[in-house]
């Protein structure tokens, strides 16, 4: 559980996080 | 006091030796990477059947899924890779988020390809390996305190190189794109931001002490679940299926592809842990260079074509070659890697990995407490089942009907065998896989 959190709270993983958002969100205009 | 400094000596140079022998493997890795991530190209040229890019991915990331498990189970046993999780589960995290990256990253390429040509989309996702340093840089400590000469060593050695993956990009391409879209440059420039990016669970893997091969057997099912998903939804699942059945004659060549590519991949993953994101991408984006030689030397595909094509295609390879030997000739130095040690130990305080552990692995050694991992039955029968399907699919494949130039193809595979012998055998005897 306390690794969860640490991920959840590491920036490091929001950034990728955010990346792959933007990148799902391109793919649906390209269609 | 001269009898208790001498050990400490003797220590400090034994530990600069070993940085100095992991740097020169990563570089290896680097250069192992490019030569076979550039060659996974030739099976798939060999398809030239009307099925969509989309199926085409698709199976591929599925030749990739049963290589991504057969072959750690070969060479280490996934008791190695237990144990690896073991340790440092919040790890599948980030390699599935990874998978998931890679997989939206090569849709986009196809759309990128289609809508621009490969010669603009190629250069602009390339610029992957720039983001890569910067987050290397900003994330990692990389390049901290490594001297201006190798900053521009490889911020130069990068920017050459795309400079010359825009000429072979433009000599190579067969025809002309679509049309000049707006879409196709978004969709290029998504493929190099997803790909950079990517790179951050690597580096954060390996700073917390994984090792490649267990990353990528969890990276894999974020890949396959992601493209699966993607091809369902583009597609719909009984078109899609009708389409994989149609395409069963050339399944084989596309799983080839992609077995290649995985061992290619392996290697970057090692680039990527012993000489970090910002030289490791760089080195291995060298694959365009490869893939052309394979195009050209064994595919014939600039037979005829004028003078100027040529002169960029020599031009192109000189900056490539040029660009990666300035990355290579720029290793950190032991203040970098001091910093890098920083950022391990960093990871290994947040997540609550035992700092030996990490400090062992960064150096490519087994921790103290480690047992020795042996292969069990199961990893015979996992890499039985995946040779056993390649094996069915080469059974049901069609030989393509076109002229090949063998002996260029087999210089080629002998410098690519070569080149595996001797990356591996550094990685057994320098880091017995860790």
């Amino acid at each position: 559980m306390s690794r969860l959190v640490s991920v959840l709270t590491d920036v490091h993983f929001w950034v990728p996080v955010a990346v792959l958002a933007a990148g799902l969100l391109l793919l649906s205009l390209m269609r | 006091m001269a009898s208790s400094a001498q050990p400490l000596t003797s220590s400090a140079t034994q530990s600069a030796v070993r940085a100095k022998k992991l740097q020169l493997l990563g570089i290896l890795s680097g250069f192992t990477a490019g030569a076979w991530l550039g060659a996974a190209e030739a099976p798939t040229k060999l398809v030239s059947m009307g099925i969509s890019p989309i199926a085409i991915s698709l199976i591929m990331v599925i030749g990739v899924f049963l290589a991504r498990w057969s072959l750690p189970a070969l060479i280490l046993g996934t008791s190695s890779v237990r144990a690896d999780v073991r340790r440092a589960p919040h790890l599948i995290i980030w390699a599935v988020l990874a998978g998931c990256l890679w997989a939206v990253a090569n849709t986009l390429t196809i759309f990128a390809i289609r809508d621009i040509g490969l010669s603009m989309a190629f250069p602009l996702w390339n610029s992957n390996s720039l983001l890569g340093i910067f987050w290397g840089f900003l994330f990692f400590n990389e390049l901290r305190q490594a001297g201006w000469r190798r900053w521009t060593g490889v911020l130069g050695g990068a920017l050459v190189m795309c400079l010359g993956a825009t000429l072979l990009a433009i000599a190579s391409s067969a025809q002309g794109p679509a049309g000049h879209s707006l879409r196709g440059v978004w969709a290029a420039l998504g493929a190099g931001l997803l790909w950079g990016t990517m790179y951050i669970p690597y580096r954060k893997a390996y700073l917390t002490g994984m090792n490649p091969l267990s990353f990528v057997t969890f990276f894999t099912f974020g890949e396959v679940g992601m493209m699966s998903t993607l091809a369902i939804g583009y597609t719909g699942l009984a078109p899609l299926w009708q389409e994989l059945l149609s395409a069963r004659g050339v399944i084989f060549w596309l799983m080839l592809g992609g077995f290649i590519w995985v061992i290619g991949d392996l290697f970057q993953q090692y680039a990527a842990k012993y000489v970090g994101i910002s030289r490791g991408i760089p080195l291995s984006n060298s694959n365009q260079l490869w893939g052309l030689l394979w195009g050209i030397f064994v595919f014939g595909e600039l037979h005829g074509r004028s003078s100027s094509t040529y002169l960029q295609v020599v031009g192109g390879s000189l900056l490539m070659m040029l660009g990666v030997g300035a990355v290579a000739f720029s290793s950190a130095p032991g203040e970098e890697q001091t910093r890098w040690k920083e950022a391990a130990q960093r990871e290994s305080e947040r997540y609550g990995v035992a700092a030996d552990y990490v400090e062992a692995r960064l150096d490519g050694r087994q921790a103290a407490d480690e047992a020795a991992h042996a292969r069990r039955i199961w990893d015979w029968l996992l890499v039985a089942g995946a040779s056993a399907i390649f094996v069915v699919f080469a059974a049901m494949a069609r030989v393509p009907q076109m002229s090949l130039h063998w002996c260029p193809a087999a210089l080629l595979t002998g410098a690519l065998l070569l080149l595996l012998f001797l990356c591996t055998l550094a990685l057994w005897r320098t880091t017995r896989f860790n």
